[in-house]
């Protein structure tokens, strides 16, 4: 700790101020006040304050979308996370096998998805869906004898579901699996042969002798991932946009529309003379507010403060 | 006995040698075929794991491999439903389309400047503003640490009625300029708390040599801290750039699409026609801005993973 002068700390202090003020504390309170108004098309200047009534509008009269895209999210998260950590756990423990040979080959071609930018991700897969030209489908057809054969990956919802799930797996793994890779060397070999010695079976040894000592690994690492699942946009919409929309209503959110994909399409309509800005502010608050929960949750769990305490 | 070599010896005792080598040698490859099955039931488990890798190798390599090989293929061989893993006649003429006929170069220039400039500002403030938060206390400091992690999770797509209002009264509205502030402000986020984590491993004592010698804050954090800390910082870049390179919604929402002023996910997306995709023109162009990336990634690896798990934020 050093002692210095005000004038000093404030200099120190006052780029990240002023950029953090203007540009991520600001939009929050505008956004924020603006769901209490009735801006819209018709109100684009002369709007007022209309107390909580956007926010019941949108739990209640927009047909519950916001809720069913709370819980289709919840259920891509829950998916996406749940196998790409068990999967980069899985990998790092093959990889981990001391009699597994070329480890370093093996994690450098494992790893190689982790570094292909999210937006070329998407349009690769994109192809690799494709109903005609797409090689999956190909295969299909080859392994059926049938040259109609094919899914419409990208046209049925829960196919639509299950591919986009399984981009995000592709993506995703290898961060978990070189965070356990590493968790996994640091483990002293002795422990699992005391382990052995004391006729702890193989799932015994996993269970209590390696879980344990993963977990302060993996914990924060997988709440924070769990985080940017929620907040998974580039994977989602420039593969699906969000549909396939079946129901034919535009209020009706999509097979793959999650929370920020349905922000960005109510956004992104700001021709549509019916926008209603209000209503739009009031998503972004309540997807903030689930975000926070999160946040919080994850902060309460793990040690990510401690350095807040120095 | 040894010297004498085997024809000396009587027919007699070799036949008798040899029938009491028989059976031995009929016991050594029943051993040798139950050692087999031993070794088999032993080596089960690694043939398991490698059959594992092998499966998952596929599963990570074949999308990167058969966008590869596609931007290779003509378009005509591209709208084909038969599959083909290997190009039919290998050609550059996706390459020399989407170099020559689209703007792509003026699209990565852009992504450049967007990316490059927002990593500068962002650098900047971060590491000052982590100098700060670690060095000085000062009251509503631990409120700052725990602000700027709530502000983590605040994706910027839903402040973009905000940010157009700001960059409008600024001027900077559909410019590149302007999106790059924005880019700055959701890095500093990240950057405080990875390089503030970084300065507090650094030894304070030097700092206060240096004071002691005479030179103020200043000096000691340009002449001591930052240097120090380049790992750190050098990781907080990365993590800028190509977080900004990746992103898509908010370039597309606050740029000006006018003279293909646009950054290049932005562009790729708009080269998608309302029918039919040009997979070719798009393998080609995914090739092109992947390999720098993935190298410079394959590089970093090291460093990066250092940087990371020393900073405050792990993940």
């Amino acid at each position: 700790m050093l002692y210095a002068r005000r004038a000093t700390v404030a200099a120190f202090l006052l780029p990240t101020f002023i950029i953090i003020a203007l540009i991520n504390l600001y939009p929050i309170f505008y956004t924020a006040n603006l769901s209490f108004t009735n801006k819209n098309a018709f109100h684009l200047d002369n709007y007022h304050y209309i107390g909580t009534q956007n926010y019941q509008d949108v739990i209640q009269q927009t047909g519950g979308a916001f809720i069913h895209v709370l819980l289709i999210t919840t259920l891509y998260v829950v998916a996406c996370v749940g196998i790409y950590v068990s999967l980069g756990l899985i990998t790092a423990m093959a990889l981990n096998h001391p009699r597994v040979k070329g480890k370093g080959i093996w994690s450098i071609l494992l790893i190689l998805p982790w570094a292909v930018p999210t937006f070329i991700t998407a349009l690769i897969w994109k192809f690799l869906y494709d109903y005609n030209f797409g090689p999956i489908n190909q295969f299909i057809r080859v392994i059926t004898h049938n040259p109609n054969a094919g899914i419409g990956w990208l046209d049925q919802p829960v196919a639509a579901f299950i591919a986009v799930v399984v981009v995000n797996i592709w993506m995703s793994y290898p961060f978990f699996m070189t965070i356990s890779l590493g968790a996994l060397q640091s483990i002293p070999p002795e422990l699992l042969e005391a382990a052995r010695v004391d006729g702890a079976t193989g799932w015994q040894r996993f269970r209590f002798v390696m879980l344990p000592l993963l977990r302060p690994a993996l914990l924060p690492a997988t709440i924070l991932s769990t985080i940017t699942t929620f907040q998974m946009f580039n994977t989602v919409y420039l593969i699906t946009q969000g549909g396939p929309f079946t129901t034919g209503n535009i209020n009706d959110p999509g097979a793959t529309e999650f929370l920020i994909v349905y922000m960005y399409n109510r956004v992104q309509n700001t021709g549509n003379i019916f926008i209603n800005y209000g209503h739009v502010a009031t998503v972004a608050v309540l997807v903030f507010a689930v975000l926070l929960v999160l946040m919080l949750a994850s902060l309460r769990f793990t040690n990510l403060t401690k350095e807040v305490k120095r | 006995m040894s010297d004498q070599p085997l024809e000396a010896l009587p027919a007699e005792a070799i036949s008798t040698v040899e029938a009491i080598a028989r059976p031995r040698s009929v016991a050594r490859s029943r051993a040798n075929t139950a050692d087999l099955f031993k070794r088999l039931r032993d080596n089960l488990g690694v043939i398991g794991i490698y059959a594992f890798l092998g499966v998952m190798v596929i599963f990570a390599l074949f999308p990167i491999y058969y966008v590869f090989q596609a931007s290779f293929n003509t378009t005509q061989a591209l709208i084909s439903t038969q599959l083909q893993l290997v190009p039919q006649a290998p050609g550059w003429a996706n390459y020399q389309f989407i170099l020559q006929q689209e703007p792509f170069l003026t699209w990565m220039k852009n992504s450049f400047i967007a990316v490059g400039m927002a990593t500068a500002i962002a650098l900047v403030c971060a590491t000052t503003g982590a100098y700060a938060l670690s060095r000085f206390r000062f009251p509503g400091r631990r409120f700052g640490l725990v602000m700027l992690m709530v502000l983590q999770t605040f994706p910027g797509l839903l402040a973009i009625y905000a940010y157009e209002q700001i960059l409008t009264t600024i001027g900077l509205e559909g410019q590149l300029t302007g999106l790059a502030i924005v880019y700055a402000a959701g890095n500093i986020v990240i950057g405080v708390w990875n390089i503030k984590g970084y300065f507090d491993t650094i030894p304070v004592e030097l700092e206060e040599a240096a004071l002691v010698d005479g030179g103020n804050s200043f000096l000691a954090f340009f002449r001591i801290v930052l240097p120090l800390a380049a790992p750190a910082i050098a990781a907080s870049a990365i993590l800028m750039f190509v977080g900004g390179w990746n992103e898509f919604a908010l370039a597309k929402l606050l740029l000006n699409p006018d003279n293909n002023n646009v950054t290049i996910p932005v562009g790729l997306q708009q080269l998608q026609g309302e029918n039919s995709t040009p997979w070719g023109y798009f393998a080609a162009s995914a090739v092109l801005v992947s390999l720098p990336l993935m190298a410079i990634f394959l590089y970093m690896q090291r460093f990066f993973k250092a940087g990371l798990t020393i900073g405050g934020v792990k993940g």
